[in-house]
């Protein structure tokens, strides 16, 4: 009778009680995973070994040691501070602008029609145009890749920052009106805790574009940073140099977004059922 | 006309923390032109019992027979919800669930669609047409295969009480013209009481607690004094388990 | 406001009310903030210290020759973005012959998605400026490493998209078909294909936004043609116009996709949704510039 398609999980017939069930499948869960890790690394180990060079495909000792260089020399500081600053500096700036333009255009028509088509234009020009252009004006240096972060994450900000205040209900502006609330009182209790996950949003999606223009912008024009380095090992032709950079990238990234943003969004949005649990 | 035998039926759900019997030794037997309705409050294991009558579910212990002479029954299923593929045509969707194609299957699904008066949708998407239409599609769907057995999860309850009366007024004019087994899933009483011949009582915990024939002459006005005393007395009799069961 | 209402504003208004009523309307803000760009930036220019900041008919000119064939590039504008599109086409046809199977594999076996998940989500976060790089360093200057770039950033959000997809087959539908006993290949053509469809547009907007501007990227530092190869020439030639003028370019383009390609098809292959928006429904999946969190709720097995 049944088509056998196995698109959900068997049914559940006579089976332990419930928690040995999710014990077990924890544990199955985590041996899947780590036969990922292990699959993958030795793949790309054997890869090094017998398949190419180790100047294409370096072996992941021989990366983890650079990595380990790039630490205990100081020089992941250096670069890494330099990135951050660009990024903190632009972020910044193109929250300001960008919240200011987010809640003109959500709350006015006109301004939202004034405005839209170029948010719209800098969100669907490729990052690399940016960077290059500021590269031509600023030249080398650290001011190019500010600029080029300002211009980029300032539309992403913009737009979520309207979808945000967009999203605000009226029956609640409506209720609290009808009580007799004053402007600030709604702002405060009404619109920011709506607005909350919608800056979140956007500080999330701003921030990593941040990373990204920051580090294609130093490319081209950085005389220090992340993405200086990266250009320099790719010029230099050392793949286990490049990797190094990139995995170092990642796991900062990875810890700024995951860690930090991440736990004051939770505190922030605790009167959410979601998140509570 | 099938013949449907469940014996010892049980079924048990395992969740994460405990195991949940949603129905616990049924035994009943349908066979003839009969309109057997399962009726219950919600949460009795009304829809689990139909799941495994349709074989979606599988049963924890006892056994099922569904039967036509002495090969397996034709089952149509009618849902709560209409579960049509938003992506095809009315007509197409009918189509689907045939096991054969051919100009005499075209023809025998359009004679249902007309059955439930909807022949001029057969070219719109589902998406096009109201709940109630959608609901009558779903019916036609399950005459169209010509089925030996029909099973209908609370086929109406989605629907407006206007809407709900004329599509079952259609639906007894069906099983007549027919002469189909239906077994039908409610927790509405009235609703029992005007279309079946039979009713099964189900208690909380999937119990079988009565199993009575309706003999009222078709028929039934709803607001006839003889089908307002059988729902009374149906009514009482869930009544008196509660007082039992606390 | 009709036609004989706005008749009789401006019958009874003075002239000054009447250019304030129009200069209310949300197309006169637009008509104004796209005049007054255009002038701004024409006006501003000359008066800064630097003669690299191009002005706008500065660049409609460069458009306009580039239109014409007639440029200093070793290639026309033609020439290059098709170019660019055949290497835009093969990557992408190769990140969906990858990335299918292992998305319908993820989406039905659970230990699969286990397996992968975490390489998925370091696919969808990696800036594809270092798949540019990584492929140039792999392949050197020629077709394969932007075709390369250009699979490898689209092909996670292939991965994950269709695996979202496959978890969200309708189980109400799939019982029905079951119960029914439609057949095994009916099912997959009629149920589970159709239902998959607003997340294969998803993998391909997602992927198609990311695999561009890998692509660009690629042909930055790893090519000697294409579309991206020569705003890096216009760089080198110290010619902003050539930079704003090709991103202008870019932009057209973008705009003949998303609104002309997509719009077309995802207006026929919706067809049957009942409102007047026929637009691929999204499904929220990874979004386009992917921010990390986003990427794993997607990729969370949400219906198990």
């Amino acid at each position: 009778m049944q088509t056998k398609l196995r698109l959900r999980p068997p049914p559940v017939s006579a089976a332990p009680g419930g928690d040995e069930r999710r014990r077990v499948e924890r544990r199955r869960r985590w041996l899947w995973r780590i036969a990922g890790y292990v699959f993958f690394i030795s793949l790309w180990q054997f890869t090094s070994s017998f398949l190419v060079a180790d100047f294409i495909v370096p072996p992941p000792a021989v990366i983890l040691a650079e990595m380990w260089d790039i630490i205990a020399s100081g020089q992941v500081w250096v670069h890494f501070g330099a990135t951050l600053r660009t990024i903190a500096i632009g972020f910044a700036v193109a929250f300001a602008l960008g919240s200011a333009t987010g809640l003109l255009m959500g709350r006015s028509r006109w301004w939202e029609a004034f405005l839209s088509d170029w948010v719209m234009a800098t969100l669907t020009t490729p990052g690399l145009i940016f960077a290059l252009v500021t590269a031509m004006i600023f030249g080398l240096g650290p001011t190019g890749p500010i600029v080029a972060v300002i211009v980029t994450s300032f539309s992403y900000i913009a737009v979520n920052v309207v979808e945000g205040v967009k999203a605000v209900p009226r029956d609640l502006t409506d209720m609290a009106r009808s009580f007799g609330r004053s402007q600030p009182q709604i702002l405060r209790h009404v619109y920011l805790p709506f607005l909350a996950p919608y800056f979140f949003t956007a500080t999330r999606y701003g921030f990593s574009i941040a990373w990204k223009i920051a580090t294609l912008a130093e490319v081209i024009v950085g005389t220090a940073g992340i993405g200086f380095m990266m250009r320099q090992k790719f010029q230099e032709f050392s793949m286990q140099g490049f990797l190094a950079w990139v995995l170092l990238f990642f796991a900062f990234a990875l810890f700024l977004e995951r860690v930090v943003l991440q736990r004051q969004m939770k505190h922030v949005l605790r009167w959410r059922p979601e998140v509570a649990r | 006309m099938a013949t449907i035998k469940v014996q010892d039926l049980r079924k048990e759900f395992v969740t994460d923390t405990s195991t949940v019997v949603a129905i616990e030794n049924v035994s009943f037997e349908v066979g003839g032109h009969e309109f057997v309705s399962v009726v219950g409050p919600s949460g009795c294991g009304k829809s689990t019992l139909l799941n495994i009558l349709s074989g979606i579910e599988s049963a924890t212990r006892g056994t099922v027979d569904i039967t036509e002479g002495d090969r397996k029954a034709k089952l149509g299923y009618v849902f709560q919800s209409a579960r049509l593929l938003p992506w095809r045509s009315v007509i197409d969707n009918l189509l689907f669930v045939q096991s054969s194609r051919g100009p005499q299957v075209r023809a025998r699904c359009e004679r249902y669609l007309d059955m439930v008066q909807l022949s001029h949708t057969a070219k719109q998407y589902p998406g096009q047409l109201s709940g109630g239409m959608q609901q009558r599609v779903g019916i036609a769907r399950a005459f169209s295969i010509e089925p030996d057995l029909l099973l209908m999860d609370e086929p109406f309850s989605h629907l407006d009480a206007i809407t709900a009366r004329s599509l079952r007024r259609e639906l007894h004019v069906m099983w007549q013209e027919t002469g189909k087994t239906v077994l039908f899933v409610t927790h509405d009483v009235s609703e029992a009481v005007e279309l079946s011949t039979r009713i099964i009582m189900l208690a909380k915990g999937g119990r079988l607690v009565a199993d009575l024939p309706v003999e009222l002459p078709f028929p039934r006005d709803p607001a006839s004094d003889a089908v307002a005393l059988a729902r009374a007395d149906l009514l009482r009799r869930f009544e008196s388990l509660d007082l039992l069961a606390t | 406001m009709s036609a004989v209402a706005a008749l009789r504003t401006f019958a009874v208004s003075p002239p000054a009310r009447r250019v304030h009523s129009l200069l209310r309307h949300t197309r006169s803000a637009r008509i104004l903030s796209w005049v007054g760009f255009v002038a701004a930036w024409q006006l501003v220019v000359p008066l800064l210290p630097t003669d690299l900041v191009p002005t706008p008919s500065e660049v409609a000119v460069f458009m306009w020759n580039e239109l014409r064939m007639d440029t200093v590039a070793p290639h026309t504008v033609y020439e290059s973005f098709s170019l660019s599109f055949q290497r835009l086409a093969v990557g992408l046809f190769l990140a969906f012959a990858i990335g299918v199977p292992l998305g319908l594999l993820m989406g039905m076996r659970r230990w699969a998605d286990w397996f992968l998940h975490d390489f998925v989500v370091v696919g969808l976060a990696m800036p594809s400026l270092v798949w540019a790089l990584v492929a140039g360093m792999w392949f050197g200057f020629g077709d394969l490493a932007p075709v390369v770039t250009v699979t490898l950033a689209a092909v996670t959000f292939v991965v994950i998209n269709v695996a979202e997809g496959v978890r969200n087959v309708p189980k109400e539908l799939l019982d029905m078909g079951g119960a029914y006993g439609v057949g095994r290949y009916a099912t997959i053509r009629h149920v589970i294909f159709p239902s998959l469809m607003p997340f294969f547009f998803a993998a391909l907007r997602y992927g198609l936004a990311n695999a561009w501007k890998g692509l660009v990227l690629a042909e930055v530092w790893a090519s000697t043609e294409g579309a991206g190869w020569v705003i890096k020439f216009w760089y080198d030639a110290h010619r902003s116009q050539g930079i704003v003028g090709y991103a202008l370019f870019f932009i057209i383009v973008a705009i003949f996709i998303e609104r002309i390609v997509f719009g077309r098809l995802s207006g026929w292959v919706f067809r049957w949704r009942p409102s007047d928006d026929r637009r691929a429904p999204e499904p929220e999946p990874a979004d386009r510039d992917e921010p990390i969190p986003a990427a794993v709720s997607a990729a969370t097995p949400g219906r198990r």
